[in-house]
């Protein structure tokens, strides 16, 4: 028998292997009607969900709202850039943009880390604005401009081969990448470091008199936050060919934001589902007026003034009672107390 | 050039300019931090609310209002509207267990939302509206345009009306015992709910003045409170979240050290050591200048 946690961790994975399997079918669907448009929007959606996924990790486990996670998305993004167009290895992009994501998330970390509760959220947003306005005025850098002829690659896997050039190739590619993210998260917030990152979103002041640091789970999961948008980041390139300093605007921070709402908070899966689903929207109402804004940001209110779950958190309690239905080995009283939120709060004497 | 002439010919024009720009952001930080002060929100749509105020300047003063009455009359009609945004989407989320992050939320929704509204109403273009006093005065020599000199006084003017009546009135008082004590304060018959709801539309109307006041100077366009709203926050930390004398001090200092720094190194490089200085204020006194509104 598992606790809560875990209970609804599960049935987060079992939409996440409901995500993948609709990803597969509609790019079978794809691949046969031999479709490049709706593929590449669908690689640029689960992009946006590596960030979002980083968002949701901050917001929704240890409670930190981050407003520039797009920060370490552009570094990223422009670390692989520049990587590529010097030798275009996929593997050594990705290792330059894990490398310089994860310096970038300990100074930003340090910096952040101070703070917490809105200093932090307005801290992260002018970190990332500030930093973007420098690269928005660096030449070397493409300026406001951006770079652009970053070679399409091989991304080479052993003796196989895809090629970032093939909608349906680089589709896989990138699901399997941000899938893989999803489910390394998952693992990590199931472990005892994880219990304590969910313990300083229920009760921070008690969580020292446990004996955890709380400074040194709110820097590691900065860090692996920003890990995760930079590895997010590093992709954006190789699907679209260049990089502009937009990827680190707040517009980009704030739709991650955005999705992570929409889908659901601290659910992990939602911040997927919620990217996509942010992205369909906007092609959607885009295709009849280019004011998308305005139903985005009245649904965004809506979410989080009536539906502060969003939309797994709606659909996840009914598959967490289909899960418990299932009879599962040993009686619930065997497990011995864990660290959970639930215990935390009623342990408060405050 | 000799030191007396830098002096008259670089440095002082710099810090006159580094000056109005210190009072414009002083008069968009003073409404976010009154907002914060007293309610305990991070408004993150107040410079959509300043684009609002400029827009309705413009769209008036098209249909023959004068810039004096403008001045009177924007912040007037931007006080419903404050009153309406915080009945309908602060007050029904205000006892949710992370207020602060859930208010931040639907403000920044908000924001999306007048943004795009703008575009439609207005059109994407700028707009810059002609400046209402022309010309420019010498004095001690400089040349200064007569408009930033009107605006310096013009925002000393509203600073000090301010906090005249946030310290020294009866509704002053009322306002701060409601936001050390909202309990205490509503038993004491201070009609906390409106003041709550005056406190956030006198906020909106004071981003809407900002707006009538600087669309002279930095042109009007759907997305212009983004380029104030980073230096605005900043001034509300540095100079303690809530204090109405710390985001004087602070938004004319960090103006200066920009204006100041932009005359040695590139002007480009200068937006870092602002933000650099509200780091070293959140590593060395997280609290700010000065403490908050309400609390002494």
């Amino acid at each position: 028998m598992h606790d809560r946690l875990t209970q609804s961790m599960r049935a987060s994975h079992l939409l996440a292997l409901l995500f993948v399997l609709a990803s597969l079918g509609l790019a079978a669907i794809g691949a046969v009607t031999g479709d490049t448009f709706y593929l590449r929007l669908g690689t640029e959606a689960l992009i946006f969900a590596g960030l979002a996924l980083s968002v949701d990790l901050l917001l929704g486990y240890s409670g930190a709202l981050s407003l520039g996670q797009a920060l370490y998305f552009g570094i990223g993004a422009y670390v692989s850039a520049l990587t590529l167009m010097k030798v275009p290895s996929f593997w050594l992009a990705m290792a330059a943009a894990f490398a310089a994501s994860l310096l970038a998330a300990i100074i930003g970390g340090l910096i952040a880390n101070r703070v917490r509760g809105v200093y932090f959220a307005l801290i992260t947003f002018g970190l990332a604005q500030v930093f973007a306005k420098v690269v928005y005025n660096t030449r070397e850098l493409g300026a406001s401009d951006g770079m652009i002829g970053i070679p399409v690659i091989e991304i080479g896997f052993g003796p196989f081969s895809v090629s970032a050039g093939s909608p349906v190739g680089f589709f896989l590619v990138v699901l399997s990448i941000i899938m893989g993210l999803y489910a390394l998260t998952a693992y990590l917030l199931d472990t005892p470091f994880g219990r304590v990152l969910t313990a300083l979103k229920a009760n921070e002041k008690r969580v020292p008199f446990l004996g955890y640091s709380v400074w040194r789970a709110r820097m590691a999961a900065y860090v692996l936050a920003g890990l995760i948008a930079g590895l997010s980041g590093a992709l954006y390139p190789m699907l679209r060919g260049f990089v502009s300093p937009e990827l680190m605007f707040f517009a980009t921070s704030g739709n991650a934001v955005i999705s992570v709402i929409l889908g659901g908070v601290g659910t992990l899966i939602g911040a997927i589902y919620g990217s996509v689903l942010l992205v369909i929207l906007k092609s959607i109402i885009g295709s009849w007026t280019e004011h998308h804004l305005i139903v985005i940001g009245a649904l965004f209110m809506v979410c989080v003034m009536f539906l502060p779950k969003g939309l797994i958190g709606f659909v996840r309690p009914r598959i967490e009672a289909l899960l418990m239905r299932r009879p599962q080995a040993g009686p619930a009283l065997a497990e011995p107390a864990r660290l959970t939120p639930a215990a935390l709060k009623s342990g408060s004497a405050s | 050039m000799t030191a007396i002439d830098y002096l008259q010919f670089v440095l002082a024009p710099q810090v006159v300019n580094g000056l109005a720009l210190g009072v414009a952001v002083v008069l968009v930080a003073l409404g976010l931090t009154i907002i914060f002060g007293m309610l305990d929100v991070i408004n993150m749509s107040h410079g959509e609310f300043y684009a609002i105020g400029a827009y309705a300047a413009l769209a008036l003063a098209a249909a023959g209002v004068g810039f004096w009455f403008l001045l009177v009359l924007v912040p007037v009609l931007m006080i419903p509207l404050g009153m309406a945004a915080e009945r309908l989407l602060i007050r029904p989320v205000f006892g949710s267990k992370d207020r602060h992050v859930t208010t931040l939320l639907v403000t920044f929704g908000l924001g999306l939302i007048v943004e795009d509204v703008l575009k439609i109403i207005f059109g994407a273009n700028t707009q810059r509206p002609p400046t209402p006093i022309p010309g420019a005065s010498e004095m001690f020599g400089i040349i200064l345009p007569n408009y930033r000199l009107f605006l310096i006084l013009v925002g000393a003017a509203i600073v000090l009306g301010v906090a005249y009546v946030v310290y020294r009135t009866r509704l002053g008082a009322m306002v701060r015992a409601a936001a050390f004590d909202r309990n205490m304060a509503a038993s004491l018959g201070v009609p906390v709910s409106l003041v709550y709801a005056g406190t956030f539309a006198f906020g909106v109307g004071l981003a809407g003045l900002a707006g009538v006041l600087l669309a002279p100077i930095y042109s009007v366009f759907p997305t212009m409170g983004r380029d104030f709203i980073l230096l605005a926050f900043t001034v509300v930390i540095v100079g303690g979240m809530g204090s109405i004398w710390g985001a004087v001090v602070a938004g004319l200092l960090l103006t200066q050290v920009q204006a100041l720094a932009s005359l040695v190194i590139s002007p480009v490089w200068t937006d870092p050591i602002v933000f650099g200085t509200m780091v070293a204020f959140l590593v060395f006194r997280p609290q700010g200048l000065f403490g908050r509104l309400g609390h002494a």
